[in-house]
């Protein structure tokens, strides 16, 4: 069953009929997590870097900030068995309009964070798809970890 | 069938705005204007009357008594916010049918629609401007012309979008390189026909390039911060993507920084939330077809 995750949020699962999926991502980020041996997926949608900007939100909505919403999708998973040596990641998004000077910069920065938070945490990426001025929607199947990116009409897996 | 007198037919053949919502930005446009004065405008729009009523008493409001009036309706929820029902109810079914050629499904022009009324209606009281609820109907209109180029769009797509990944023109550049127009004259064409006030339709020709109005508008710039916040939020994207050029002179003479997009982005994503849920509930989803 397709379980979508809407901007700001985050789905668990270990149910491997499921496949998790969000829709037009612009500059946000979304980051789908797996591990084979347990078969627990995952999928973050988030929008911002830091949740300095709004703490009264972080609260409320972790997975509105890259700083908060990462952590709390690696947790999810955790307690549905998953292990964090075995769990392999993808990412897609952060878009950015035609922007030579780079005044409206959130996909850049939301990129940035990331790798800033799996390099502390030794984390690595196993496939990502950012950049650009595209619009992207990305599927994890949960019961093989395929995940897909499909833009201007073509699909492609990562 | 590309020709600009095709488009000029199908423009003063496009369904005129209703009575109620012209009137009613003439009263919004209006500084002096009372709430009797915009009592008196809705009241006799019996459909869209009881449309209000509806959307006031759903359980969304969660409201402790049935509103029965629209005086009752604006006393309850606030001028502005029925006002802007009023508009969203009015565009309802023109955008909310799917937009094949711009990779628009049903429903989707819709919320960025009224994403970018929010958003507008957001700027404008963050940026104190006078004439803030004109925000929200220029924002809710500013992709009007997406309506009807859309089949346009739809025949010519893969020459479009090669000129945009190839020659690295913004999305409504390749349209008119293309086609001889694009959504921005073919929105404003529209506003005319529905003799909108001329500052929404200078908002609906300018949101891509604001800087190019000598001296620019305030409203410009706010419906221009609005769509350029909701297209890197993501809401309501079509095939276009973000191939839209960044204007960098609108933060600087409007004094906003990175924190207030930011800002006005999470502000916009839970007010869209609250009216997906309320149309949800209430309206008819059904889109109806151009």
């Amino acid at each position: 069953m397709d379980k979508i995750i809407d901007i700001a949020d985050l789905q668990v699962t270990d149910d491997p009929r499921d496949t998790l999926v969000t829709y037009s991502l612009g500059s946000c980020i979304g980051v789908a997590i797996w591990d084979p041996k347990v078969r627990v997926g995952g999928m973050l949608h988030y929008m911002l870097p830091e949740s300095s900007l709004s703490p009264e939100k972080a609260k409320e909505k972790p997975a509105m900030f890259a700083d908060t919403g990462i952590p709390a999708l690696f947790r999810a998973t955790y307690k549905l068995g998953a292990g964090k040596k075995n769990i392999i990641v993808k990412v897609a998004g952060g878009s950015q309009l035609l922007d030579d000077n780079g005044v409206f910069n959130i996909g850049k920065r939301n990129y940035i964070m990331l790798r800033k938070l799996f390099w502390k945490n030794g984390i690595l990426i196993e496939g990502e798809d950012v950049g650009g001025s595209l619009s992207r929607t990305v599927r994890l199947d949960v019961s093989n970890g395929r995940f897909t990116i499909k833009s201007r009409g073509t699909e492609t897996e990562l | 069938m590309n020709s600009l007198q095709d488009i000029v037919d199908r423009v003063s053949a496009i369904q005129p705005l209703p009575d109620t919502a012209l009137k009613l930005m003439e009263v919004m446009g209006d500084p002096t204007s009372t709430l009797d004065n915009i009592v008196d405008t809705i009241k006799y729009d019996q459909a869209v009357t009881s449309q209000v009523l509806k959307l006031c008493n759903s359980s969304f409001f969660g409201l402790s008594r049935k509103v029965t009036s629209l005086n009752d309706a604006m006393l309850c929820l606030g001028t502005i916010k029925v006002l802007q029902l009023v508009m969203s109810i009015h565009t309802n079914n023109m955008l909310a049918s799917e937009q094949k050629g711009y990779g628009l499904e049903p429903g989707v022009l819709w919320k960025h629609s009224v994403a970018v009324a929010l958003a507008s209606s957001l700027f404008a009281q963050r940026l104190s401007l006078p004439n803030a609820d004109l925000a929200f109907t220029a924002g809710l209109l500013h992709d009007i012309g997406k309506v009807i180029l859309n089949e346009y769009v739809a025949q010519e797509f893969a020459r479009i979008i090669h000129k945009v990944t190839e020659d690295h023109m913004a999305f409504v550049e390749a349209e008119r390189h293309v086609l001889g127009f694009s959504h921005v004259e073919v929105g404003g064409m529209i506003a005319e026909k529905w003799k909108l006030p001329d500052a929404i339709v200078q908002c609906i020709r300018f949101h891509h390039v604001p800087s190019e109005l000598n001296p620019p508008e305030s409203l410009v710039d706010t419906v221009y911060l609005a769509n350029t916040v909701c297209l890197l939020m993501g809401i309501g994207l079509g095939e276009d993507g973000l191939s839209y050029r960044a204007d960098p002179q609108v933060l600087e003479r409007r004094g906003l920084g990175e924190h207030d997009l930011e800002l006005i982005g999470i502000q916009t994503i839970i007010e869209l939330q609250r009216v997906e849920q309320l149309f949800d509930r209430t309206a008819e989803k059904k889109p109806v077809a151009q």
